[in-house]
């Protein structure tokens, strides 16, 4: 019963947060703060930046991102992410899903009964 | 650790984060505080006020929200073996024996179970397809038929047998050494299985 103390929003963003880390490796390698502050950036994606941690440790444990150690010019080793072929397929999979979802949402929130 | 060249309300939050982690399996707290004192040490300039530093502390969020995140949902218990995945580990090794049926049955459970990966399904799918049947049915063909004995028919009370050739000794150590193999693999599987069912 406790998943029902969640907003919609909240598990909406819980949802989707996971397949923005994935979209932003796809053109790359990020280390763990880059992904933090890009998605701590975006607009009303992230509330905790904290909770990203977590949710990238799951990530590994699934199996659809990789890290790598390397050295930081100043400072401690850096863990670098990259995506797995079960996370490039993931993020495929998603991205056709969310442009259908998305464009349902907003057909019926900017045309449907709501106006 | 680097804390000591953290600012004092940096190392006071981490602090708190370790404090309200305890109750974490022991690894994940160690890796969380890792993750988190290398975002501390990116974001916070040596040179920084308390002002930008409690920003930053803001931003992260509350230590016990951090550390909620990291624990398991209440609905997905930290050991996720549960009668399917034992179901599925026995099936999927000794199935075999049952007409094969059961080793399919196991191989439905097992991909129907979320306490794995993909990459495990496979391994648990490929390395031995049939389980132990398979390593027992290809260690009978194998090592019997060379050593099997040709009977033909009785002769003066005696059955009249002779040996067809057998294998060489090199052959047969081979044979053996093969079918070592084939029977510790599923079992290796099994034992694989049974772990990263429980650690993720």
């Amino acid at each position: 019963m406790a998943a029902i103390r969640e907003t919609g929003i909240s598990q909406l963003r819980r949802g989707v947060l996971e397949f923005c880390v994935l979209a932003l490796l796809r053109d790359g390698e990020r280390y763990s703060y880059e992904l933090v502050r890009a998605l701590g950036d975006a607009d009303g994606l992230v509330t905790t930046e904290g909770t990203l941690y977590p949710l990238l440790a799951r990530l590994r444990r699934e199996g659809v991102v990789e890290t790598t150690w390397r050295e930081s010019p100043s400072g401690p080793p850096r863990r670098y992410y990259h995506l797995t072929p079960d996370g490039q397929a993931a993020l495929g999979g998603f991205a056709t899903e969310w442009t259908r979802f998305r464009d349902s949402v907003d057909a019926l929130i900017g045309n449907g009964v709501l106006r | 650790m680097t804390t000591d060249t953290l600012h004092p309300l940096a190392a006071e939050y981490l602090e708190s984060l370790r404090r309200a982690g305890r109750g974490l399996p022991p690894g994940r707290l160690r890796e969380l505080l890792a993750e988190i004192e290398g975002h501390l040490s990116e974001a916070i300039d040596p040179s920084a006020s308390d002002a930008q530093v409690l920003t930053v502390l803001d931003k992260l969020g509350e230590p016990e929200a951090i550390i909620e995140a990291e624990t398991p949902h209440p609905d997905e218990p930290p050991d996720r073996r549960g009668v399917r995945e034992w179901a599925a580990i026995i099936l999927l090794l000794f199935g075999g024996f049952i007409v094969g049926f059961g080793w399919i049955a196991g191989l439905i459970l097992l991909w129907s179970s979320r306490a794995w990966t993909t990459r495990d399904k496979w391994i648990g799918t490929l390395v031995v397809p049939g389980g132990l049947a398979t390593s027992v049915v290809i260690g009978l063909v194998a090592t019997g038929a060379p050593t099997k004995h040709l009977c033909r028919g009785i002769v003066g009370g005696a059955q009249h047998c002779t040996s067809a050739a057998g294998p060489s000794n090199m052959s047969s150590i081979l044979g053996v050494a093969v079918f070592a193999v084939l029977v510790l693999a599923p079992i290796a599987t099994s034992v694989y299985l049974a772990r990263r069912a429980s650690q993720r």
